[in-house]
């Protein structure tokens, strides 16, 4: 009796193992009947046979329109797309631009530039931003965030030697973390649509509700210049703007070598893609 | 007694396999776990490395559903040659993509966060991938398949953004000029 039992679980095992083994039972399943439709029809066709498929088909239906509802509610509003000629011309320039010249130079740079120095680069950049997402939080009500990041406004300037290392979120016990937030976001926050999209030269992909955005955040950044406001600023003309944001481009591009090259293969038609995705993605950074 | 010891030896079998809903983080952190110990081990080749972490995600990533949901309506319009055919370039195409995303990786920590159970069918489990400059949301999307109650991935939402969407907006947008055949070719 006792080797019943034993007998009893090896089989059991080995029949579990079979039924999960198979990654995707389903598509295993369709793919054998149509090989078996093709090659011999007269086996194939009795009643019962044809009354499981009708059956596997009504569930599948049926399961299929609950993820149909599901994407759909989640699908990016991309109606009305005036621009797309331009935005087509623009987004194969940018692309080209990437490519040829944005990303050799970058990764000429990381050869010469060592990456700590990069890294701190990049941080004091983020951290003199700190007025734009301290006034976003604040305008979205989200208070807690702006003190968290008047919180590591202080301690990054200071202990993190002007903004050069993130003390805040890297060597704290309890890390303070960051709340991204810029103008964009927030009429995005009070119900603004994003007007239609709009891809600019450099920067990519955007939409009008973002261009407003952008131009509401450069009042508030030190980075950008702004004619009456010279002693808030760091740059003193446009030109010393451009060149900010120049290098500032190619040392973020520098952490971030190969990635663009990466997302790109992914594109069926490149235009729609990266609209699609600065869209999805604009409305995540929106709800959260 | 006999009757006991079946449904016992059962019930303990189907547990060992099957990604149960409690077991979704268990499973999770050792897939995730191997993963990176296979990007990190210096002795494999590339081509080992990608065969090797197919094979890890191969069973709880549903290709078929997501095939399926990527085309969205159009589906049903298929033949079922074209269903198969589709299915397959689709597959393919995904793991190309992923595979390619893990190329890239250099040392970046993964924290596995809370599941969170949107519906009764469906769990969500957001990961958070820590790199140099950036942390970014990973958020995986499971379903529960009628047919086993298992649990398996149907969708991958990366910083926000939905892979399975992406692929149902521009695939909307290639067919509304050209065929599904010239679909499948340019996958």
């Amino acid at each position: 009796m006792k080797f019943f039992y034993i007998f009893l679980a090896i089989i059991l095992f080995t029949f579990q193992g079979c039924t999960t083994k198979e990654a995707n039972p389903e598509f295993n399943h369709t793919h054998i009947k149509t090989d078996a439709m093709t090659s011999d029809p007269l086996t194939i066709n009795t009643t019962d046979d044809q009354k499981k498929e009708n059956q596997t088909e009504e569930f599948e239906e049926e399961f299929n329109e609950e993820f149909e509802e599901e994407f759909s509610e989640q699908e990016t509003n991309t109606a009305s797309d005036p621009l797309s000629g331009y935005n087509r011309w623009m987004t194969s320039f940018n692309d080209t631009f990437t490519l040829y010249a944005l990303n050799p130079i970058s990764e000429a740079y990381a050869t010469i530039v060592p990456q700590p120095l990069r890294l701190g680069l990049s941080n004091a950049v983020d951290n003199i931003q700190f007025p734009i997402r301290f006034a976003n939080n604040l305008l979205q009500g989200k208070f807690q965030n702006s003190s968290d990041e008047l919180g590591r406004f202080i301690i990054n300037s200071t202990v993190g030697l002007a903004g050069l290392i993130d003390v805040a979120t890297n060597q704290m016990t309890t890390p303070i973390p960051a709340h991204d937030e810029d103008f964009g976001q927030t009429l995005g926050y009070y119900g603004i649509g994003s007007g239609f999209h709009v891809v600019l030269p450099f920067i990519g992909p955007s939409n009008i509700r973002d261009i407003v955005g952008i131009t509401a955040d450069a009042y508030l950044s030190p980075l950008v210049n702004v004619r009456g406001l010279e002693n808030y600023k760091i740059p003193n003309n446009l030109g010393q703007t451009i060149g900010i944001y120049s290098v500032h481009t190619i040392n973020k591009t520098s952490l971030h070598l190969g990635e663009y090259e990466n997302l790109r293969e992914d594109a069926v038609d490149l235009y729609p893609f990266f609209r699609d995705i600065y869209e999805q993605k604009r409305n995540a950074d929106i709800a959260e | 007694m006999l009757k006991k010891v079946i449904i016992f030896l059962f019930l303990s079998v189907i547990s060992l396999y099957a990604v149960e809903e409690r077991n979704i983080q268990k499973v999770m952190d050792s897939k995730v776990r191997q993963v990176l110990d296979i990007l990190k081990n210096k002795t494999l080749s590339q081509k080992q490395k990608d065969q090797k972490n197919v094979r890890i995600i191969d069973d709880v990533f549903d290709y078929s559903i997501m095939s399926q949901i990527s085309l969205g309506k159009r589906w049903k319009t298929l033949t079922k040659n074209e269903k198969t055919q589709f299915s397959k370039a689709f597959e393919q195409k995904i793991k190309h993509s992923y595979l390619d995303k893990l190329r890239l990786y250099n040392n970046e920590k993964v924290i596995i966060k809370n599941l969170k159970k949107v519906k009764t069918n469906r769990i969500t489990l957001e990961t958070l991938v820590i790199g140099l400059d950036d942390t970014y949301k990973v958020i995986y999307l499971f379903y529960k398949k009628k047919q086993n109650n298992q649990w398996y991935i149907y969708d991958v939402e990366l910083v926000g953004v939905s892979i399975i969407q992406t692929y149902r907006k521009q695939f909307s947008e290639f067919l509304k000029t050209k065929t599904v055949k010239q679909l499948i070719e340019s996958l």
